[in-house]
């Protein structure tokens, strides 16, 4: 057996043998003698060392990451609509370092002049007034904002910025895109290093490539600096999760730290923006924006979206430097500047255009529609803007050369009336870089996006980025139709400095914090349901359980089965059922089993499985960047579909059990790693609040139900065996009396006893401590509302005798039991609108627009 | 000729409201053959912020928020204004309408000329249709001198469409306007300048107000006891000049304009963002009379 210790320079021939890029293209890994440049020779003889069962495994491992992180399917997107595509290739793209500083270079440029130009466009219009820049150009564009003019940034629109380039078969980089809108891009970047270091780590720290984390912490100082105060609230704006990048969204302000806010989260008051949050409202200093300009403000911007505060632009007028980017910025990202930014930089940076782009001529201009109609090139139409910049996801040009007789006499039409909206491009040609395949390495036609963000005046350039593989076909923009990336890594040069963890500001300016930073009404409101919802899926699936089989010995009986029934009965009567559909109930199972099976396979009901796991994964979704990911995997199986339950409505008893317990254990495990991964803050006492409230509703409903009146001793008997199992208490009622079950032991098991975590009194604790840990836990001197209800249940059920509560009247009922439960049964629902009056009303109102039109008198 | 004008508008709302923003172009401005002697705006509850800026098209607005919940919403403007007669305008020659916009491109453009560029542009309630050019193409033949051509269109938009409040909303495209035959002055506004603007030449989105009763022997005007609407075309000679498809005619002293923009969005009179509310009732009383 040959051993990988040998110099790996013996047997290069391995990988690179059948290597074969097509000939009069350009390749990164092999000149066009077929040699390796250099700067790639490390990274290949790392991968030549590994054993190609190892290459193979851990390509395997990269795949299960990427879908596990959620970048390869977004999970929050209509589940019938095709999912988006996202692969991490084994084989990153290794830059050289002169290559690298060249890129900087130029990348700084482009930021800095696009920063000038912004500057310009929204403030003095010398540019338009000299026609270095078309004006038609500007006007024309939607992302050109006028209610934004006149607000310039002090330090520029522009924080972020990030450019899609591609090596021309000539050899020569050119930009195809430019991004200013929003920084989602590169959350991408970051889950493709983060995702590609943990699985070859060993490669990365062998080919000494630079950090990314540095970048990150120069731009967190940046926008701190920029809000002039110490500790100044953050905010990452997203559309929310219907937005097809959220993922992103998400993911950056998790990783940077910022709260992940939607418009909703948002009020301005003045000329400032407020965050709702369980303390009232919290100022925001800075918003980093992820969502497009136009439609960040309802009140002056586009009427009709919603994606940010009404008041938004107001309040930048006042504080230019509120939101990064700058509203507005995206005006750079129209695709008809390329042609005019060489003469505009040698007019205001005094320099020449280092990285210059495709080459496109804007459809505006007389000249340029002209010579397109007339022309036999095999030129490419395409929108002069486009949206968000999600990568790869642009769309493909229109062929003028190509198209029928016919399409070509519409597409020209359009041309002449709306050339504004239209560049005419040239195909270049993509250079290759190779992918690891099953094969072999194989070349792939590929863009690169790179990142530049702010820094102290000027801007740096992320070492890293990400590499997208083309269609080669295609024209110049990142079109990459199965989603095939590369992670891209800058070999250091020099020493770097030690890597420092992001969430580790330097020590001497970091204070000590155990409490929690501000937790927005929505978040908490979300959290709350959450509970709510697991805790009844866990009680429903164990009533379910109760009648589908024998857990315990004692079961099966009938009385047993009646004491199930009513159960169900109980939890169906919360809904509205289909008693008479066909083949519903099933006619094949005990009483019992069939109403169970009503809660599995109905879509409608309240407390049904489907509604009730509905329920879990959307809150769950919503709340995502508090979840850890071992939960966030456990949740991927929630789901219930329609082929779910249908294939419940065939299944046998047996099927049906083995599925709830399933079930039950997946709730048991998602519950768990909550458990033992929330800190103990304010967003964990409204989870555990909505879980025990819900217990609090399941377990006083459920005796008042089945004991509240006496039917026979027989009765009395199955129903406190079934009540015990219900409450998970059997073993614990066993172990401490090793008696059959007797009314007033189980009442002070399940009622009274405050240790044990089932009961009632434990719920109401656990209540009563939250509410008074919460802010606003008084009015002025008194208890607030919810307070006083606990404190008024919990004394009673403390005051109460279990001999007294046990005692049967004449007429079989228990009154003491009665008068105990029923203020509970009444006051448990007050309880949960009043937490959501106090704690989440910010978030009920939905903003909508009034105006007036003239001529008429409505 | 001096004007008083009284624009109040009240709204009711079904549900209370916690918290309202405000876009308000109601303040008039000193223009040409406009001086405004007197204006105040009376708002009831009085907004929390209130501030009075200059938009993008130099017209004064305010922007206000009332955050103290209310159910009721009254904005009254008054405003005094003197007006004085347009001059004599020759419309039968003139730069071509299709040499404008060459001609402002082709000099180093002043502030004024980037205004001009930017109303030749088509916004988003007048783009560019086949059918906008359809319907255009009539009245601008090639080399017709701008003013010609702008009369032309006007006296067509009022032939040819019928003045019916219930055909459209604040929102209706020009497509539904064009394919309908009815609208109000916004919408015949909305079409005028999607024509004028598909032609390459500037135009502009002017509201303003009508005398309510008309002088004596005079017809009542289409719009007269509300807020209006029309069109301003540019050319080099005489810069701004008014057309209102409406009613057929060249504004002079009897129009009051109030602020220009691009389209009805950009200087709508009040427009506004609510939290809460449910359904509102709004009662708008325009009243336009002579001082003189």
């Amino acid at each position: 057996m040959i051993t990988n210790t040998k110099s790996v320079a013996s047997k290069p021939a391995e990988l690179l043998s059948d290597y074969r890029p097509p000939t009069g293209t350009f390749d990164e890994l092999v000149d066009n003698t077929g040699a390796i440049r250099p700067h790639w020779a490390p990274l290949i003889a790392a991968f030549d060392g590994l054993p190609s069962r190892e290459r193979r495994a851990r390509a395997r491992r990269l795949d299960r990451q990427v879908s596990d992180t959620g970048l390869a399917h977004d999970i929050y997107a209509d589940p019938s609509a095709p999912p988006q595509q996202w692969r991490l290739n084994l084989m990153p793209f290794i830059i050289s370092t002169e290559e690298w500083k060249w890129f900087e270079k130029a990348l700084v440029q482009r930021a800095q002049l696009f920063n000038v130009m912004l500057g310009d466009i929204y403030g003095p219009q010398k540019l338009l007034r000299s026609g270095l820049l078309p004006p038609g150009l500007v006007f024309a564009d939607p992302a050109y904002l006028r209610s934004c003019r006149a607000i310039v940034p002090p330090n520029g629109h522009l924080q972020f910025y990030a450019a899609d380039i591609a090596r021309g078969h000539d050899g020569q980089w050119r930009v195809i895109d430019n991004h200013a809108e929003t920084p989602a891009g590169i959350a991408y970047a970051i889950a493709n290093r983060v995702m590609h270091a943990d699985v070859a780590g060993d490669i990365l720290a062998e080919c000494n490539v630079r950090r990314l984390s540095w970048h990150f912490q120069d731009f967190q100082s940046l926008i701190e600096g920029q809000s002039g105060r110490t500790e100044p609230n953050i905010a990452l704006l997203t559309p929310g999760p219907d937005h097809p990048d959220y993922f992103s969204h998400s993911y950056l302000a998790r990783y940077l730290g910022y709260h992940l806010v939607e418009s909703g989260d948002l009020r301005v008051a003045g000329e400032v923006v407020f965050l709702k949050t369980l303390e009232g409202l919290k100022p925001i200093d800075v918003i980093v924006r992820c969502t497009e300009g136009a439609r960040s403000d309802p009140l002056e911007l586009e009427p009709s979206a919603f994606d940010g505060p009404s008041g938004l632009v107001h309040a930048c007028r006042a504080n230019p430097a509120l939101v990064v980017n700058a509203i507005g910025s995206s005006v750079i990202e129209n695709r008809g500047l390329g042609g005019y930014l060489p003469t505009i930089c040698r007019e205001l940076l005094g320099e020449d255009l280092l990285l210059t782009d495709a080459p496109r001529s804007w459809l505006g201009d007389a000249q340029a529609r002209a010579h397109v109609e007339n022309s036999s090139d095999d030129l490419v139409i395409r929108d002069a803007r486009e949206g968000t910049g999600r990568p790869g996801q642009a769309a493909l040009g229109r062929s003028l050369q190509h198209a029928s007789a016919a399409d070509r006499e519409i597409l020209v039409a359009e041309i002449n009336t709306q050339g504004a909206r239209f560049v005419a491009e040239r195909r270049l040609g993509f250079a290759t870089i190779p992918m690891l395949t099953p094969q072999g390495l194989r070349p792939r036609a590929f863009a690169l996006r790179l990142f530049a963000s702010a820094k102290n005046g000027g801007f740096a350039v992320m070492p890293g980025g990400l590499s997208i593989g083309v269609d080669p076909g295609s024209a110049v923009a990142l079109s990459a139709s199965d989603g095939e990336t590369q992670d891209v890594w800058v070999p250091m040069d020099g020493v770097e400095r030690p890597h420092t963890s992001l969430w580790k500001p330097q020590l001497q300016t970091a204070l000590i914090q155990r409490s929690q930073r501000n937790l927005q009404s929505r978040v908490a409101d979300n959290l709350f349901w959450l509970g709510r919802y697991l805790e009844r899926g866990d009680w429903t699936m164990r009533v379910i359980r109760t009648a589908l089989g024998r857990r315990f010995e004692y079961l099966g009986s009938a009385p047993a089965n009646k004491a199930s029934e009513l159960s169900l009965e109980l939890l169906l009567d919360k809904g509205t059922w289909r008693r008479d559909a066909p083949n519903e109930p099933r006619q094949d199972l005990r009483p019992a089993a069939r109403l169970a099976s009503m809660l599995i396979t109905q879509k409608e009901g309240m407390y049904s499985l489907a509604q009730t796991f509905d329920g879990i994964s959307r809150v769950a979704s919503l709340t995502r960047d508090r979840l850890s990911l071992e939960a966030w995997r456990t949740l991927g199986k929630f789901r219930i579909d329609d082929a779910w339950r249908s294939r419940m409505r065939d299944a046998s008893t047996s099927e049906l059990q083995d599925e709830i317990e399933d079930r039950l254990a997946m709730v048991a495990t998602f519950g768990g790693q909550m458990h033992e991964n929330m800190t103990r803050n304010f967003g964990w006492f409204f989870l555990d609040m909505g879980r025990r409230l819900e217990r609090a509703c399941n377990v006083s409903d459920s005796l008042n139900a089945h004991f509240s009146r006496s039917v026979s001793d027989d009765v009395d008997r199955e129903r406190l065996r079934h009540i015990l199992d219900l409450a998970d208490s059997y073993i614990t009622y066993r172990s401490r009396y090793r008696l059959e079950p007797m009314l007033p032991l189980v009442l002070d098991l399940l009622l009274i006893d405050e240790t044990n975590p089932r009961s009632f009194a434990y719920q109401l604790a656990a209540l009563s401590k939250h509410l008074e840990s919460l802010p606003q836990a008084t009015d002025g001197n008194a208890l607030t509302r919810e307070r006083r209800i606990v404190l008024s249940l919990q004394t009673a059920v403390r005051l109460a005798d279990v001999h007294e509560l046990s005692a049967v009247r004449q007429d079989g009922r228990r009154d003491g039991l009665e008068t105990l439960l029923h203020p509970a049964l009444d006051e448990l629902p007050q309880l949960s609108d009043l937490i959501s009056r106090r704690y989440f009303r910010l978030v009920e109102d939905e903003p909508h627009r009034v105006a007036t039109r003239p001529g008429t008198r409505q | 000729m001096i004007y008083e004008i009284s624009h109040r508008t009240a709204y009711k709302y079904d549900a209370p409201v916690t918290q309202s923003q405000h876009v308000v172009h109601l303040a008039p401005r000193s223009v040409d053959r406009q001086t405004v002697r007197h204006h105040s705006l009376l708002i009831e509850p009085a907004p929390s912020t209130r501030t009075d800026l200059v938009d993008y098209f130099g017209n004064p607005y305010s922007i206000l928020s009332i955050d103290d919940e209310h159910s009721e919403l009254v904005m009254h403007a008054r405003s005094t204004i003197q007006v004085t007669p347009r001059q004599s305008l020759n419309r039968e020659s003139g730069t071509p309408w299709d040499r404008i916009l060459p001609l402002l491109l082709e000099k180093q453009s002043s502030t004024d000329d980037l205004h001009a560029i930017d109303c030749a542009t088509p916004s988003a309630a007048t783009q560019t249709t086949p059918q906008v050019i359809d319907y255009a193409k009539a009245s601008f033949p090639q080399g017709c001198p701008t003013l010609m051509a702008a009369w032309d269109l006007t006296c067509r938009i009022f032939a040819d469409f019928k003045f019916d409040p219930t055909a459209t909303d604040v929102s209706t495209p020009v497509s539904r306007v064009l394919a309908n035959r009815r609208g109000v002055c916004q919408d015949f506004a909305h079409l005028a300048l999607a024509c004028f603007r598909a032609m390459r030449v500037p135009a502009r989105y002017v509201s303003g107000y009508l005398l309510t009763r008309p002088p004596a022997g005079k017809p009542r005007m289409q719009g007269a006891d509300a807020s209006h609407a029309w069109v301003a075309i540019w050319t080099p000679e005489v810069g701004w000049v008014d057309f209102d498809p409406t009613n057929r005619i060249m504004p002079d002293e009897e129009h009051i304009s109030f602020a220009y923009g691009r389209e009805y969005h950009d200087i709508s009179p009040i427009s506004g963002v609510l939290l809460g509310g449910g359904r509102h009732i709004v009662n708008v009383a325009v009243d336009t009379k002579c001082a003189s």
